[in-house]
């Protein structure tokens, strides 16, 4: 293995500082963006909040089915009289004003237990995702000015809660290039369409970086200076989370490292040989393929050693291509039997009519064929 | 990929981003034609061919000022540093087609670089040309028939 | 505005519409079209005499299936961003632009797709008053 890969690390004003730091181990790890989607989709029910129809709920009444012999359904129906209730069809779903059918239960299996294994998978392979520009492009993050990817700030500039005022942190943001990224979020804010507007959820708008710092060093007051810029989340290194790291279950979440919180990934995650030292019983999953390349394996010698040539020759095929008639096109049949030509030139079809006619049997043949 | 990390490939990032990216724009109108809004393809279709942001090497063509054509290019060296990912070139719109297409023949094709996007990106940049030139105002439409042209008499008046 | 790539003869194999059986005699039933299900229907054991149903064989050659009679396929568009989307496409498709754009929006998408040579389906929605 050739040497490490390191990131360098950039001063708060976007310049680098000339230190670097080599790459943690857990970028390396295997994306897989299955995986991540399943285990985001059962994370993201963990928050819900149980919700039902009243029990009642349409069985406020005494109705019972008149049975059969009067000529109406056998639905059960209001009893008594002098309302037009009286005699209505109650209870069934399809009554008017009856239950609904299966009326929601609290009861109902609300939270999804996630095998923690698929979960420290899920999040490596999202913390690996982050470090490659294209899926942070194409989950939509504005990183064109961004000076590096992963994007890690030296933990000096937080040193002492240097960063505990949001236009700080605003300044900060946009000096390591994260500006348009910031920008893109407040004028994606919109209407949400739909009933969420009436449930506490008015407004849709994107996401925009995930500051991730150490707790230990930088302290706790970035938090409060980063938590009112539009898109921008905090995290701690030590509880990362995937519904951050991946929202909507899509890889490639625009990061912003502090250099402490950087260093502490090898810590957390540990790498293929050395177990974490955070988590109890984790390796890193290694890659089943080594090399992802595809076109690179293809036209590597040692697959290229092993293949056995292509079948048939340098033939195309052709396609699209009008059926020709080989009894009338001469040049057709020459292709699909050789020995026409040799066939029409010696006149072999002809033979039997230049032989002139059979001899006549012998008077004999007649009379042995006839004899009784 | 020149200092890619093993685990990561265009063809592994062109299959998770193939269903679904930021840059894809989806219709079910015309058989569900799928374009694409990346800056760095030359047709804006959505194709592993010339998706901009999956190869290590993709070309764009953009209209510059003045009737003038910005070709950008993505160097191999720095994959990971977007803002320092970038070659562009500029033609002012005095210049000639001819030479504009040339020259970016010469970046593309002739270097080595990308040469199956030559005709597209002279494709893309004559037309971007095309689209800067002034044009024609459409004719009036003529009346037709005489009482047509009775009733706009009458209006007139 | 760029003619279309050439192609050729469109033919519709059935221009009338599919009517659900049953529609012309009752008001309540829809027109549109339900498959029978019914198990002594005459129409679902395609009777002699009886309407026709919907099959594939109905189907546009492929080479111009949802073609316009224009020669372009449709392409929605709701903002300039979108028409500069069909640059090199212009003999393939043709913008339609969204029912709730705005007017003051469309004069801005007619005359970025008239820059682009860009045919636009409905260039007079919302722009031009009636005499």
């Amino acid at each position: 293995m050739t040497t490490r890969p390191t990131v360098s690390i950039a001063r708060a004003d976007g310049s680098p500082s000339g230190s670097t730091h080599p790459l943690p181990a857990v970028f390396r790890a295997p994306i897989r963006p299955d995986i991540v989607q399943s285990v985001h989709t059962g994370m993201a029910k963990n928050k819900r909040q149980p919700y039902a129809v009243s029990e009642k709920a349409g069985h406020q009444t005494s109705a019972e089915s008149w049975g059969t012999g009067r000529a109406v359904a056998r639905i059960p129906r209001v009893s008594g009289g002098g309302t037009h209730r009286a005699g209505q069809a109650a209870f069934g779903n399809m009554c008017r004003s009856g239950r609904m059918f299966a009326p929601t239960k609290v009861w109902r299996k609300w939270h999804q237990k996630i095998n923690l294994g698929q979960k420290r998978f899920a999040t490596t392979s999202a913390l690996a995702a982050s470090s490659v520009p294209a899926l942070l492009q194409a989950r939509g993050h504005r990183i064109s000015t961004v000076p590096e990817v992963p994007l890690v700030i030296t933990s000096e500039a937080f040193e002492g809660a240097a960063i505990s005022k949001t236009s700080a942190a605003l300044g900060l943001l946009k000096a390591v290039g994260a500006g348009p990224d910031v920008s893109k979020v407040t004028k994606s804010r919109k209407l949400r369409a739909g009933k969420g507007k009436l449930r506490g959820r008015r407004h849709v708008q994107r996401r925009g970086p995930l500051v991730v710092y150490n707790p230990d060093t930088d302290g706790k007051e970035l938090v409060r200076a980063f938590r009112n810029i539009p898109g921008v989340e905090t995290s701690s290194v030590f509880a990362l989370n995937l519904l951050q790291l991946a929202p909507g279950g899509h890889l490639g979440r625009f990061i912003i490292w502090t250099s402490s919180a950087f260093a502490a990934l090898d810590d957390v995650y540990g790498s293929t040989s050395t177990p974490s030292a955070l988590k109890k019983d984790f390796l890193l999953p290694s890659n089943i393929v080594s090399n992802a390349d595809v076109s690179r394996l293809i036209n590597s010698s040692e697959v290229q050693a092993v293949v056995r040539p292509a079948k048939g020759g340098a033939r195309t095929k052709r396609t699209g291509v009008q059926k020709k008639n080989p009894l009338r096109n001469r040049q057709v049949l020459l292709r699909l039997n050789p020995y026409a030509k040799a066939f029409s030139e010696g006149k072999l079809g002809q033979e039997k009519l230049d032989a002139g006619k059979p001899e006549r049997a012998a008077e004999t043949f007649s009379e042995i064929l006839h004899e009784d | 990929m020149a200092e890619q990390h093993s685990n990561v490939s265009s063809d592994l990032i062109w299959e998770i981003c193939r269903a679904n990216n930021a840059y894809l724009v989806k219709r079910t109108s015309g058989g569900g034609v799928q374009f694409s809004r990346d800056p760095l393809n030359l047709v804006n279709k959505h194709s592993r061919k010339y998706a901009g942001f999956v190869n290590d090497k993709a070309v764009g063509i953009h209209p510059a000022e003045k009737g003038g054509v910005t070709m950008v290019t993505k160097k191999t060296k720095h994959h990971n540093r977007p803002a320092a990912n970038k070659n562009e070139v500029s033609w002012t719109g005095n210049k000639s087609g001819p030479k504009i297409y040339k020259g970016i023949v010469n970046y593309t094709a002739k270097q080595g670089y990308r040469a199956d996007l030559r005709q597209e990106a002279v494709a893309r940049a004559s037309a971007i040309r095309r689209s800067s030139q002034p044009k024609k105002e459409v004719p009036e439409k003529k009346l037709r028939g005489s009482k047509a042209k009775k009733a706009a008499e009458k209006d007139s008046s | 505005m760029v003619a279309a790539k050439k192609h050729i003869k469109i033919v519709k194999k059935r221009t009338k519409r599919f009517n659900r059986h049953q529609s012309d005699t009752y008001m309540c039933v829809d027109p549109s079209w339900r498959k029978p299900k019914g198990i002594d229907n005459r129409v679902r054991r395609r009777f002699k005499g009886q309407i026709a149903m919907p099959s594939i064989g109905y189907g546009s050659n492929r080479k111009t299936r949802h073609l316009m009679p224009s020669g372009h396929k449709a392409f929605l568009v709701q903002n300039v961003a979108d028409v500069d989307l069909l640059l090199m496409h212009n003999k393939t498709f043709a913008a339609e632009i969204g029912h709730a754009v705005s007017s003051r929006k469309r004069i801005e998408i007619i005359s970025r797709a008239k820059q682009l040579g860009v045919k636009v389906t409905n260039p007079k929605a919302r722009v031009t008053t009636e005499a």
